[in-house]
């Protein structure tokens, strides 16, 4: 008989809380090999079984998917738009605002993730599941976001003191760092040009950031869970 | 009266009481789909038997499972007097609104 695609199966048993996990990974096999295979091809069933395993995820954690996509949206904005000095306007409020749409919001809003995956799951892999999901969409609409915004952006950039200094620091360093032996910050490099590889490393090491803390907090939500198991058990036969 | 019944809602239900002892989780989303002549999210109608049964409406079991499914259980659900009453009052509620209008609906002029 076909079968699912394993890493798709395999999200979705992570993903299931305990009393649904036999019976709705049945049904959803069920289907896939009585009407999805023989209608439309391995192929095709394959991606619908992606599909549905897609929106069970986001049924579950879109209210976590939206505040972290809010906080790098908003966070990009106060980061781009400032006073005509280069101050932040954030500067002044108390120091949870500009925290709470910084990168360490979405850290938080990963750790949640973890955490109510777990705790809703019973097993570590439903944590990691669920902040792993997390990083990817929002990595993924940032990408979008800074696609889209990149070149209006920069016209605003490019005439604000803040932006224009740290632009000029950048390609007049003593000692500028390497990637892979390309040294792409150099003193004739145009401010948009400049911008354009600075979004672009901020992608990459935000992607990496978020996915390094889905590990972490993932890995805390399965020691957590083994310990919790192991008391469990010994109250269940002390002996 | 108790909460108005969502349309999928009351899809969801309408296939478990026509189903009757072969309603269980494929077999229902396969009825929805069929009833609302579209394809059917199988996350929506667990969400919607999850959300019916924590109102009361509905009760589930789990029952055995067969091989096309490598042998996993089947929930089985079955709609309790609370929630045939809420379909009535769905009903009701709809006729009512309904009533004096010829269908289909046709533009004016």
């Amino acid at each position: 008989m076909p079968n699912p695609p394993e890493v798709a199966h395999a999200i979705l048993r992570a993903l299931l809380p305990a009393d649904a996990r036999e019976s709705v990974s049945g049904d959803l096999l069920e289907e896939y090999r009585d009407s999805r295979v023989p209608a439309a091809g391995e192929l095709r069933a394959d991606l619908w079984y992606w599909r549905q395993v897609g929106g069970i995820w986001l049924r579950d954690y879109w209210w976590l998917v939206v505040p972290a996509v809010l906080v790098l949206v908003v966070g990009d904005i106060f980061n781009t738009f400032r006073a005509p000095s280069g101050a932040s306007y954030l500067d002044g409020l108390p120091k949870i605002v500009p925290a709470a749409i910084s990168p360490l919001g979405v850290v938080f809003l990963l750790a949640l993730a973890t955490a109510y995956g777990n705790w809703r799951t019973q097993r570590w892999g439903g944590g990691f599941v669920a902040a792993l999901g997390v990083s990817v969409i929002v990595w993924l609409f940032m990408a979008a976001w800074g696609s889209a915004t990149f070149y209006p952006f920069a016209q605003v950039q490019q005439s604000n003191p803040y932006w224009v200094q740290a632009w000029h620091w950048s390609t007049h360093r003593a000692a500028p760092p390497t990637v892979l032996g390309l040294n792409p910050d150099t003193p004739d490099e145009t401010f948009l040009r400049w911008i354009f590889w600075d979004n672009v490393g901020a992608l990459i090491i935000g992607g990496i950031a978020m996915l390094v803390a889905s590990f972490v907090f993932g890995g805390i939500g399965a020691i957590l869970g083994e310990i919790r198991s192991h008391w469990r058990r010994a109250a269940i036969s002390p002996e | 009266m108790a909460d108005i019944l969502g349309s999928f809602e009351q899809a969801v239900l309408l296939a478990i009481v026509r189903l009757a002892d072969g309603a269980y989780g494929r077999a229902i989303l396969k009825e929805v789909a069929v009833r609302l002549d579209r394809d059917v999210a199988a996350g929506a109608v667990q969400a919607t038997l999850e959300r019916l049964e924590r109102k009361g409406l509905v009760r589930s079991r789990l029952g055995s499972g067969t091989p096309i499914r490598d042998g996993r259980a089947r929930r089985f659900y079955t709609v309790l007097p609370e929630g045939l009453r809420a379909l009535n009052d769905a009903r009701k509620t709809h006729d009512s609104v309904w009533r004096g209008f010829t269908r289909p609906l046709k533009a004016r002029g």
